[in-house]
């Protein structure tokens, strides 16, 4: 096919001549680039080319050839003459083309990094947290005041799409929420019948499947999930819109995205999230009774009884209270990075990412809050 | 006269019930620009795909250089092929999008990769101030020069352009078609390119064909073209867009 690039450096009378012989292409001139860039630093400026034995040649060929003649250097040499020798159509209209675009000047270098931008990097980092909480909180006001005036005429909610996203976000949810909550019931139950065991407590192991799931396990799987799930998917599709200024077109006709966009969500992740913290809850109960059965050969009736008996309905409602606030955080975060997506591909995938780190950090801290002031009001 | 460069034979393209091509034949000459035009729907950008590679056809055969193009086959490196809106990818610099058919074809030296890609994108007529910059850092003409640099990366002698100057204002769309003409010119390319501008066929293509129907019903030199007798060339050409095109070339064709 193409045979190997190969030169000399001949002396003719008294120019110096570079003798090109075989394909001077993309494939094959490259292994030369060493070679050629110091015989260009050492002696390139003043030779000649002879281009009689040349076969084929491309703009990379061409390239490397006037860059030795320049000097070796990628930039600047450019009044160097060219001085061509013997007959080659191609060579000469390429070598004219590949001086016509060499980089004039030097190479920009790149500063290195110093102590001082490491600080800066550390300090932009500190600010952007700072400026993400404020743009979160604002962005929440935003959506409850949304809410409110949506309450004072509910004739302006859009419900095909609140119950469209009800079935996406929530129904199709259900699920998964339903077996993952069941096998962490079902972990807490076994690994309680086995430590509890040991003390000689391995009744209590129903209390404590009860109160950790209903309080804590329930609900703070279920917001997981839903960030995993949800929010991400929100974020991404509010992002595309907003990509393609579908956001823009609505703001046109006069439709508030918050209203259209935000609002359905929130409401429909309001209704939906209880509900499938409720599944999530009743899933982990029966997971634990199934590692009662099993190690502890608890029937399905004496596991309730006993929930009924040592465990207060209030963990209950305290798990449950949760939700609607872990919701909202839900759709708001998500809604707010799909409506901040920039103009490129680069800035989805960053939104989608901050979108569900940001939900899931705040909804474990917000939990961790909750446990300190329920446990201080004791409930 | 030397072997065409793509010849498709009796090429048959269906979507479900709807025949896009149907037995369409086409030589593109090796070292012309040859423009495609025709009705939107008619399967213009789908023969630039299935030329490329990209899309199945049901029937008949494409040829490239003389090998037979298969739907997901490997692509030939002789290809070049710049796509609608440039198609750069938006997290690399505009040198890094250049640098990428290098890295990924070639075992170049990174010093070399980056000087080549400069010497691309400087021969698109992007100054060296551009090329730390993202895709979204600059505007759709100079999106469009870039993937032009990107698309010439490996020296291809053929060069497949789907819709090079939609979108740009007729200033720049101007300048990218005596861009394409001059690069064209200087490495010897083979151009084929789907459009939908009626400058860039009277200042750019050597040949149009004109798909119609599932076939080329028309192809050959504007002159021939604009006066054929054919329904839908007649209303194109003789269309007032038409008639101010070939109006403001005139002068210029006449030299």
């Amino acid at each position: 096919m193409s045979a190997a690039a190969t030169y000399e450096v001949r002396q003719d009378g008294g120019a110096r001549v570079l003798a090109l012989h075989g394909d001077w292409t993309v494939e094959t001139a490259p292994s030369l680039d060493a070679d050629l860039r110091a015989l260009g630093e050492r002696e390139g400026a003043g030779l000649a080319v002879d281009v009689s034995g040349l076969g084929r040649i491309d703009v990379a060929g061409a390239f490397l050839i006037d860059r030795t003649v320049r000097g070796g250097h990628a930039r600047g040499g450019l009044d160097t003459p060219m001085v061509v020798h013997g007959a080659h159509a191609a060579a000469e209209r390429l070598l004219s083309v590949a001086r016509g675009a060499a980089a004039p000047g030097e190479a920009r270098t790149r500063a290195p990094l110093t102590l001082t931008d490491l600080v800066a990097i550390v300090g932009r980092w500190v600010a952007e947290f700072a400026h993400e909480a404020v743009e979160t909180v604002a962005f929440l006001g935003e959506t409850l005041f949304v809410l409110g005036r949506l309450a004072l005429n509910p004739r302006r909610i859009r419900w095909t799409s609140v119950v469209s996203v009800m079935e996406m976000a929530g129904l199709n949810a259900l699920p998964i929420i339903a077996v993952l909550s069941f096998f962490v019931g079902l972990v807490i139950a076994y690994l309680g019948a086995r430590i509890l065991g040991d003390f000689g407590a391995s009744v209590f192991t129903v209390e404590l499947v009860g109160v950790s799931v209903m309080r804590e396990f329930g609900v703070v799987i279920t917001a997981v999930l839903l960030a995993g799930r949800t929010d991400s998917s929100f974020t991404a599709e509010i992002g595309a819109m907003k990509m393609r200024q579908e956001v823009d077109a609505m703001r046109v006709m006069g439709i508030h995205p918050m209203e259209a966009l935000t609002a359905p969500r929130v409401i429909a992740m309001l209704v939906m999230t209880p509900l499938l913290t409720f599944t999530a809850i009743i899933a982990g109960l029966f997971g634990g009774w199934v590692a009662c059965a099993g190690y502890l050969g608890t029937s399905l009736d004496m596991f309730f009884q006993r929930i009924q008996d040592g465990v207060p309905a209030q963990h209950f409602w305290v798990g449950m209270s949760k939700s609607p606030v872990f919701a909202l955080v839900l759709a708001s975060v998500g809604c707010r990075h799909g409506l901040a997506v920039g103009g490129d591909v680069g800035s989805l995938g960053r939104r989608v990412t901050d979108s569900v780190v940001q939900a899931i950090f705040i909804i474990i801290m917000l939990d961790a809050a909750f446990a300190l002031w329920f446990l201080e009001i004791d409930i | 006269m030397s072997a065409p460069a793509i010849k498709v034979r009796g090429l048959v393209t269906r979507f479900g019930d709807n025949v896009v091509h149907d037995g369409l034949d086409l030589d593109v000459r090796t070292g012309e620009i040859l423009a495609v035009i025709g009705p939107s729907g008619c399967g213009k950008s789908v023969l630039l795909r299935e030329i490329i590679g990209l899309d199945p056809f049901q029937a008949g055969a494409i040829e490239v250089f003389g090998e037979a193009v298969e739907a997901g086959g490997a692509r030939a490196r002789r290809m070049g092929v710049m796509f609608q809106d440039g198609a750069l990818f938006s997290r690399l610099t505009l040198k890094e999008n250049v640098e990428a058919p290098f890295k990924e074809h070639t075992k170049m030296a990174p010093a070399l990769m980056s000087e080549l890609a400069e010497l691309k994108l400087i021969m698109a007529g992007l100054g060296p101030e551009t090329h730390d910059l993202k895709p979204a850092q600059i505007s759709g003409g100079m999106r469009k020069r870039a993937a032009l640099a990107r698309a010439l990366a490996l020296d291809p002698e053929l060069l497949l352009l789907d819709e090079p100057t939609a979108g740009l204002d007729p200033v720049t769309a101007g300048k990218f078609d005596k861009l394409i003409e001059e690069l064209a010119e200087a490495l010897s390319l083979t151009v084929f390119l789907v459009t939908h501008d009626l400058d860039t066929l009277f200042e750019t293509a050597d040949r149009i064909a004109v798909l119609n129907e599932g076939k080329v019903a028309v192809i050959g030199p504007i002159d021939e073209v604009s006066a054929s007798a054919h329904p839908w060339v007649k209303e194109y050409f003789r269309g007032p867009r038409g008639r101010a095109a070939a109006g403001a070339h005139a002068p210029a064709r006449g030299r």
